[in-house]
């Protein structure tokens, strides 16, 4: 193998997307096939040769004190091999969440496993659980913010802005409106649970992690201490991963305690959570309490915004990036506070804290605008500086059918206890692209292999790890091998913030360009141009403006080679550009004698530079609409504030959408976006659609939702207070 | 009688008795058909129950069950689910049918017993004896894919994948039960199945495609085409 040398003589670009053959277009995914049968193989199914299946067993409740951990009769199961005791008697459980593991249990096989779990005796005293903001804020509560020197359960007050001066202009606004929104706690819900398979016994140097991850390269120097080894020597594969959503960055308590048992009994351990260990230690959404005020003058400006807010994050600190969210408002004042819970922290998830902030200000944004007698639509043009916001509210109303909706500056009224309604909402978003690198290699047979560490979650990164290499050279995707999800190979990002194809796929573009010109280089004797001088095109090369004498085939290229040539790519700032923009509508049937909600269509439009795969695109934005619309209708983390029982545990209670809850929905790409450049885009599309469903019960009949989800228990307490 | 034991669920563990929670009383009902094929095998621990056909099973057992075609021979216990006996006992592991939730409620471990959509997560191991199970593995492979499988593809109804296995048997059962099912229809039929990703959508869009080129071909099933990829 040999690393090519000639310098390169122009910069790679992604040029205009009416001159691409692969890129640009509906491209099935590399990985379908393996999909779709069941030979894709997770972490969950990973099978080694003496492997231990490793189980949790957890504590009930938020709070004990620990007396005793009772594991004799555990050992002495049959199946039972090794009981890690993580909580020793005289310790505390503190929260709900990665510190209410007692106790792990391996063994022979899953069921034993939890024979054991089942068999151990805790001996606790149960304390005052304090899972409720109100819980956290009595006087007398106990403390449960444990960061070192806290004296109260409610932290990080951030204030902006003077209030005085914000009220004087409340005082003279045309229009002023209020909501007191109350939002839960929303769970990640990844299909596949967090959780590793750790194989202790090294082979070619490596101790081997499989890791269902959103970090493979960041994860070797996470399990460093776990392991008791030099990142070097830890190799983490992901082969394929059943989703992440923010919730995994790192290896967590179980991933630890995964490679302990695995280096204490020598024997590979599989340890992958269970749906309630997942529902209480993999992380979640915070919620929020926001008392949010916004006026406008008579043109439907908006003057001034007024936030008080609380983020519930649990152990976490909460995440809410505040009022005025997308809008413009000069003059802003709020008051920011974290409330500390005794339940698992928050983490970061598809669009940290801003679904919430968004639920806020389109929700007051709407109560403004009827008060003003203004279209929903005016008054966010009104208030949004960008001309491709403006151009996407058109193109989502035009698709909801906006124009021929009876009520659009005044709520309707039920017929028969049925009313429609249509909302809207927008969503930006700032997707990073940082360094990130891929080896492109072509052999002499003809055979391409693109490689970087990325993972897939699910997003397509593996389909375009080939096709930006096919677009390059002329080939068909199906030419290009991608080899992603191993930390061994050049190094990529931790999939957070959109950031993965801003990142990554410059790198491969310009891995393939290297390619290309290197090709070019050693066609130069061949064919008699310089580099630069060739068109690559259906599995050709051709001397620019050149005949068929002029041509080579892939195959009698590649021929040219003596040994495998191998390229590195490296991320170009100029092949990545981050700031994008998004619109959605909503159209809605409520029933005021049930209190249900039925969506019947969502429309949603998103640019984001060059789109690399229009199927994968819209998949993307499908997803985004339906996980907002699972928030908004049927998802809410309930504790037994009592006892402090997480009572939604699993899927039966823990509600999210299904295929009888999908509307209507029309995934538009924005091709008025004519840059040549990439990013991410997933986050933004999470952002509006509970708000805009929000606003289209509204519309439908003048009851405005604040406390989420829209259930018809919610729904209806709102509607008695209103009738 | 007992349960399948599941997360959740804790209840004191017994010594292997042949009432223990870990037998399993076979024969009641409409299951009497079936328990003459509970041959006993080597190291079975085995009795005949004192009621009409019953047996019980007790302890390790092992077992025949006929998956995707083929008979595998399979150490179970009483309480072993479908699920798991394809997941963890046997060799080589069927791992394409997954699980997410352990209790019915997401579909991923769905599985076809006998023509009829199941949650292997909710079916012992000892109830599909001389059953036919068909798994995802069972409808294609990656070479040669059924026509749903072609059609997942082609309309981009999978995402991360781990919620697809099981909403690919729930489509060939679906199709099979209501050929021309309409799409509110296709949509009840599919309910017992969640995806996160939120590929539902492309799903609907999936079946519809091959309901359309069945009624083109007039056939019930055909194999997918051999892959091609690029999309041009």
């Amino acid at each position: 193998m040999s690393v090519q040398d000639e310098p390169k003589t122009t910069e790679p670009s992604w040029g205009k997307r009416a001159d691409l053959d692969v890129l640009n277009r509906d491209i099935r995914r590399i990985d379908g096939p393996d999909k779709v049968t069941g030979r894709a193989i997770y972490t969950h199914d990973i099978r080694l040769p003496n492997m231990l299946h490793a189980r949790i067993l957890r504590h009930p409740v938020p709070r004990a004190r620990i007396n005793a951990v009772d594991v004799e009769a555990a050992r002495r199961l049959p199946g039972v091999v090794h009981i890690h005791i993580e909580k020793e008697p005289g310790t505390e459980v503190r929260y709900s969440g990665d510190d209410s593991v007692i106790a792990v249990v391996a063994a022979e096989t899953p069921e034993a496993a939890l024979d054991g779990v089942r068999a151990i005796i805790v001996d606790a005293t149960n304390l005052e659980p304090v899972v409720s903001p109100e819980a956290a804020k009595k006087a007398d509560a106990p403390l449960v913010n444990y960061s070192r020197g806290a004296e109260s359960n409610v932290t990080g007050a951030s204030e902006s802005g003077d209030r005085n001066e914000i009220e004087k202009i409340f005082e003279g606004a045309a229009a002023v409106g209020e909501v007191n929104i109350d939002i839960p706690v929303q769970h990640h819900v990844c299909l596949e649970t967090h959780g590793h398979v750790v194989d202790p016994i090294e082979r070619d140097g490596f101790v081997h992690i499989y890791a269902s991850t959103q970090n493979v390269s960041g994860m070797p120097g996470q399990f460093r201490g776990p392991l008791e080894r030099d990142s070097d020597g830890i190799r983490v594969l992901t082969p394929h991963m059943g989703g992440g959503f923010g919730s995994k960055f790192g290896p967590g308590l179980e991933g630890a305690l995964a490679a302990r048992i695995a280096r204490e009994t020598g024997r590979p351990v599989h340890l992958m959570l269970s749906r309630p260990d997942e529902f209480t230690m993999a992380g979640n959404r915070s919620g929020s309490r926001q008392r949010l005020r916004l006026a406008a003058d008579e043109s439907g400006k908006f003057i001034a915004v007024d936030l008080d807010a609380e983020k519930l994050g649990g152990q976490g600190n909460g995440s809410l990036p505040g009022a005025p969210y997308r809008y413009d408002v000069d003059n802003v004042s709020s008051k920011i506070v974290s409330v500390k819970t005794a339940t698992d922290s928050n983490r970061a998830m598809r669009a940290p804290g801003h679904p919430q902030a968004a639920f806020g200000m389109e929700s007051v944004i709407d109560e403004v605008a009827y008060a003003l007698g203004m279209d929903p639509i005016e008054i966010r043009k009104r208030n949004l500086q960008s001309p491709i916001h403006h151009r996407q509210l058109d193109a989502v109303a035009k698709e909801i059918g906006w124009a021929d909706h009876p009520n659009k500056t005044q709520h309707g009224l039920p017929e028969n206890g049925i009313a429609v309604g249509i909302g809207f909402g927008v969503a930006g978003w700032g997707p990073g692209g940082r360094a990130s690198q891929c080896d492109v290699t072509v052999n002499p047979d003809g055979r391409v292999v693109s490689a970087t560490a990325t993972q897939d979650l699910g997003t397509g990164a593996r389909t375009y790890v080939a096709a930006i290499v096919a677009e390059e050279l002329g080939l068909q995707v199906s030419d290009v091998t991608a080899r992603i999800g191993d930390s061994q190979l050049p190094p990529s990002v931790a999939s957070g913030g959109s950031v993965t194809t801003g990142s990554s796929a410059p790198a491969i573009k310009d891995g393939a360009h290297q390619m290309r010109e290197a090709l070019e280089a050693k066609l130069e004797p061949v064919l008699g141009a310089p580099v630069g001088g060739y068109e690559w095109k259906d599995g050709r090369v051709r001397v620019k403006g050149g005949g068929d004498d002029q041509s080579l085939s892939w195959k009698a290229v590649c021929a040219l080679l003596r040994e495998p040539l191998t390229v590195r790519g490296q991320f170009k700032q100029s092949l990545y550009r981050g700031n994008i923009h998004g619109a959605q509508a909503a159209k809605i049937e409520i029933d005021v004698f049930t209190g249900r909600i039925k969506v019947l269509k969502m429309v949603a439009i998103q640019d984001q530079g060059l789109p690399l795969n229009r199927m994968a695109l819209r998949s993307q934005i499908n997803g985004g609409m339906i996980q907002a619309l699972s928030y908004g209708l049927l998802e809410e983390r309930v504790f037994d504030e009592q006892d402090g029982y997480l009572l939604s545990e699993n899927l039966d209670h823990y509600k999210i959408a299904g295929c009888q809850e999908m509307p209507e929905m029309i995934s538009l790409i924005d091709d008025e976006d004519e840059r040549e450049s990439v990013c991410g885009m997933a986050e933004a599309t999470i952002i509006p659609g509970h708000c805009a469903i929000a606003n289209a019960i509204y519309n439908a009949c003048g009851v405005r939702l604040t406390k989420m989800p829209f259930t018809p228990a919610h729904v209806l307490e709102a509607l008695y207070g209103k009738i | 009688m007992t349960e399948p034991q599941s997360e959740g669920e804790t209840r004191p563990v017994q010594t292997a008795s042949a009432l223990s929670r870990r037998s399993f009383l076979k024969g009641a009902g409409g299951a009497a058909a079936a328990s003459g094929v509970l041959a006993a095998r080597a190291g079975a621990a085995q009795e005949t129950a004192e009621s009409k056909g019953a047996t019980t099973v007790s302890g390790a057992t092992e077992i025949e069950l006929t998956v995707n075609g083929q008979v595998r021979q399979v150490t179970v216990e009483p309480r072993t689910t479908l699920l798991s006996a394809l997941r963890d006992r046997m060799e080589p592991a069927l791992t394409g049918t997954k699980l997410v939730c352990d209790m019915g409620s997401c579909g991923a471990c769905t599985v076809v017993v006998d023509g009829k959509p199941a949650y292997s997560c909710l079916t012992l191991a000892v109830q599909c004896q001389g059953k036919a199970v068909t798994t995802v593995e069972g409808f294609g492979s990656p070479e040669a894919m059924s026509d749903v499988q072609d059609a997942f593809c082609e309309k981009d109804g999978l995402m991360c994948g781990f919620c697809t296995p099981g909403f690919i048997v729930a489509t060939h059962a679906a199709l099979d039960r209501k050929p021309d099912a309409t799409l509110d229809e296709l949509k009840y039929e599919l309910s017992g199945n969640f995806c996160r990703c939120g590929t539902y959508p492309h799903i609907f869009d999936a079946a519809q495609a091959v309901q359309a080129s069945r009624a083109r071909s007039g056939e019930s099933q055909t194999s997918g085409d051999s892959q091609k990829e690029g999309g041009r």
